[in-house]
């Protein structure tokens, strides 16, 4: 329980791992005089679940399964990044149109991640209207996922080397007609994003990130596009179909919280559009190329875009049935400096939403961290140092 | 409409008691339903409510370590005691107020501001983080809305020429609705009375996504029903008040279930269109509209029945 500390002169406001503005544990304290925040700081790693290690103990095609499920948001695209990263060690291309069924999947789960934010974010500024017909929305987007891959999260679209699914004609009309929906509503969720006094009042001038702070922060993603860093891996280095099938980023200039949920919205938009592009020119191939079960040795770095920002892949192979390493780093991680700077000045009542501004994802960058105050090397530890801090640790 | 019932009958069982129990949790239900159905959630259940009450009575009471024992558990009473006394001096239902003396608008008043002070207190007595700044929020809260909502309900008093509610609500019954010739108390009376039951946009001292539930974060069983039971006790008194001033007075059993229907359906309407205020917000729209509103109003009554005597 969260008692005042006596003798003390600061009085912290913890949030989570159990609260309910976070649905997924993460645990912040924030330094309070009176409503106003001076001092924030983050602690993550709740829910380790050692998956970068379970990787090395499983073939290139188990671990596609694996990939997939380190975040239940956006499984699609780490699957993709794992599976570009290992195509490109085979030196195998996946055929166009599975390239295109990926970007199809890729953008279908954008849409559905930020739709689930912009509720969740609403929700954290006390605007359940909002939040309630967003997430009646979104479940479109997910009925579209599911008659096309049969699940609502994990799709298992991916394939070493091409896709699993075609996607027919019939299928891409019943997706038009979604989409057409989805286009209307998100006109409509921009429209009181803009103009709703009470949620304006809560989001405009609210976080405000310049650029040169998202730079220095290492923000990515939307977070850093509403700060006008333009970057986005789908422009700056296609993968998939990106390169026929171009989106056009979106980037404001205000930085705040404000041009955080424009951004994701407008982005919502492009989706669209770009999806609409890809169903006009379907490209005619088949589906999977061959890959070999060995993988050559090699050292590979596969990016993507996720809804969160870029994704980031190293993937090492010694020539076996067996990754040596796999190093995930999921865009939430790089947005946590921003969201610990921009906390300091600001009221408790903004803490929620400059949180869920970022688009946090808990369980999908929980590393193993080490912290070692009286040790020589932090980055080296032979086996007898490992099990003697064990042993000191829970003595 | 008028009756006469033995004292202990009227205290218990009917207008006040039991009946009033049972009427804070009927509308405490038309509340969440009609917010859900306005934010397109299929909403609770009808005896929800009482479901809810019934199961946290069973539940056992944790006291929490470091809190004045007698305090936490008398607050919840006090705070029920003041709701139940206020509703005496109502036109409940439509029945005269059976209990009635010059001033007793100001008692009224008195007493349902008392609940908030309590929850006030509650949040206080505990040491819990969330719970102070609930209870700093509650109380800062209560310092906003009261001037403009008391200079509100001031309004009517004056056209009545009188502090006597039962009076008012005769005398105000079958003339032209006071929503006509006073908009802006009728306005500030209703955005004030969900400031004082906290909905949202007001709700900032109980916002779960930052301070989880505010001044009642330690309560849980026994003491949290009876708060809640208040609170639905203080909607219906409101909402009773609001009608009989400002929409021409409640006569029978059927024009209060209209009005007050009627004007529950806008403060639905009012809690699903805005974004939550930040408490400063809140503070701020008060003093800078609210209350200047109020004495706008206030002052162009007493200019009316200045002019008014003066010429005839």
């Amino acid at each position: 329980m969260a008692f005042v500390q006596q003798g003390e002169n600061r009085f912290i406001v913890p949030i989570g791992p159990q609260h309910p503005a976070l649905k997924e544990p993460g645990h912040f304290e924030f330094v309070v005089d009176g409503e106003i925040v001076t001092g924030a700081s983050v602690r993550l790693g709740f829910v380790h679940r050692g998956i970068e290690k379970g990787a090395e103990d499983r073939t290139w095609t188990q671990n596609l399964y694996l990939m997939e499920r380190i975040c239940g948001i956006c499984s699609h695209i780490h699957a993709t990044a794992f599976v570009q990263g290992v195509e490109k060690l085979a030196g195998v291309e996946a055929p166009p149109r599975a390239r295109a069924i990926r970007e199809i999947f890729a953008e279908l789960e954008r849409i559905h991640s930020h739709m689930l934010w912009l509720g969740v974010a609403a929700h954290e500024g006390g605007f359940d209207a909002l939040f309630m017909y967003s997430w009646r929305d979104r479940e479109v987007v997910m009925d579209i996922l599911e008659m096309l891959s049969g699940n609502r999260v994990n799709y298992s679209a991916n394939l070493l080397g091409g896709v699993k699914y075609d996607i027919t004609p019939e299928m891409i009309d019943k997706v038009r007609e979604g989409l057409n929906y989805l286009e209307e509503r998100l006109d409509h969720y921009l429209d009181v994003v803009n103009t709703d006094e009470t949620f304006i009042a809560r989001t405009r001038g609210i976080g405000k990130m310049t650029r040169e702070q998202a730079q220095l922060l290492g923000a990515v993603g939307p977070t850093a596009r509403a700060s006008n860093f333009a970057y986005d891996v789908r422009v700056d280095a296609p993968y998939a179909a990106y390169a026929e099938f171009p989106v056009e980023m979106v980037v404001a200039e205000e930085g705040d919280l404000h041009a955080r949920f424009v951004v994701r919205i407008l982005e919502t938009v492009e989706s669209i559009r770009v999806l609409r592009r890809i169903f006009d020119n379907m490209p005619e191939s088949e589906l999977v190329a061959r890959v070999p079960r060995r993988i050559p040795a090699g050292e590979t770095i596969s990016r993507v875009e996720a809804p969160r920002g870029e994704l980031f892949y190293f993937i090492a192979s010694n020539g076996g049935e067996k990754p040596e390493r796999v190093k995930v780093r999921t865009p939430s991680l790089c947005n946590w400096g921003t969201v610990i700077t921009l906390a300091v000045g600001h009221k408790l009542a903004d803490m929620p939403m400059i949180l869920a501004g970022i688009d946090p994802c808990f369980s999908c960058n929980d590393r193993l961290v080490m912290v070692k105050r009286n040790h020589q090397d932090p980055q080296l530890w032979t086996w007898a140092d490992l099990r003697n801090y064990g042993i000191e640790y829970y003595r | 409409m008028n009756m006469t019932l033995h004292p202990l009958i009227v205290l218990l069982f009917f207008p006040g008691g039991l009946f009033l129990l049972a009427s804070g949790l009927i509308f405490q239900w038309a509340d969440r339903k009609l917010v859900a159905r306005f934010q397109n959630r299929v909403g609770p259940r009808f005896l929800q409510p009482l479901a809810d009450v019934l199961k946290l009575l069973a539940k056992e009471e944790v006291i929490p370590a470091g809190v004045h024992r007698g305090l936490f558990i008398a607050l919840p009473v006090i705070a029920l005691a003041a709701a139940l006394t206020a509703a005496l001096y109502v036109p409940m239902f439509g029945i005269q107020p059976f209990f009635s003396f010059q001033g007793d608008l100001i008692v009224t008043i008195y007493l349902l501001s008392a609940l908030t002070i309590t929850l006030g207190l509650a949040g206080a007595n505990s040491v819990t983080r969330f719970s102070l700044v609930g209870a700093t929020r509650t109380l800062t809260q209560l310092f906003s809305y009261e001037a403009p909502f008391l200079l509100a309900m001031i309004g009517p008093a004056l056209v009545a020429q009188s502090w006597q509610i039962g009076k008012i609500n005769e005398l105000l019954s079958g003339t032209t609705w006071l929503i006509i010739g006073q908009p802006i108390g009728f306005l500030v009376a209703l955005v004030g009375l969900m400031g004082k039951l906290e909905l949202p946009p007001f709700d900032a001292p109980e916002a779960e996504t930052e301070i989880v539930a505010g001044a009642l974060t330690e309560y849980s069983g026994r003491g949290f029903a009876l708060f809640r039971l208040g609170k639905d006790i203080e909607l219906v008194i409101g909402l009773t008040l609001v009608a009989a001033f400002y929409l021409g007075g409640i006569a029978n059993p059927l024009e209060f279930i209209l009005k007050t229907g009627a004007l529950l359906l806008v403060t639905a309407m009012l809690q699903t269109a805005f974004a939550r205020l930040r408490i400063d917000q809140t503070v701020g729209l008060w003093w800078r509209a609210g209350a200047l509103l109020g004495l706008v109003q206030i002052l162009a009554i007493l200019v009316g029945i200045y002019i008014r005597q003066s010429w005839l």
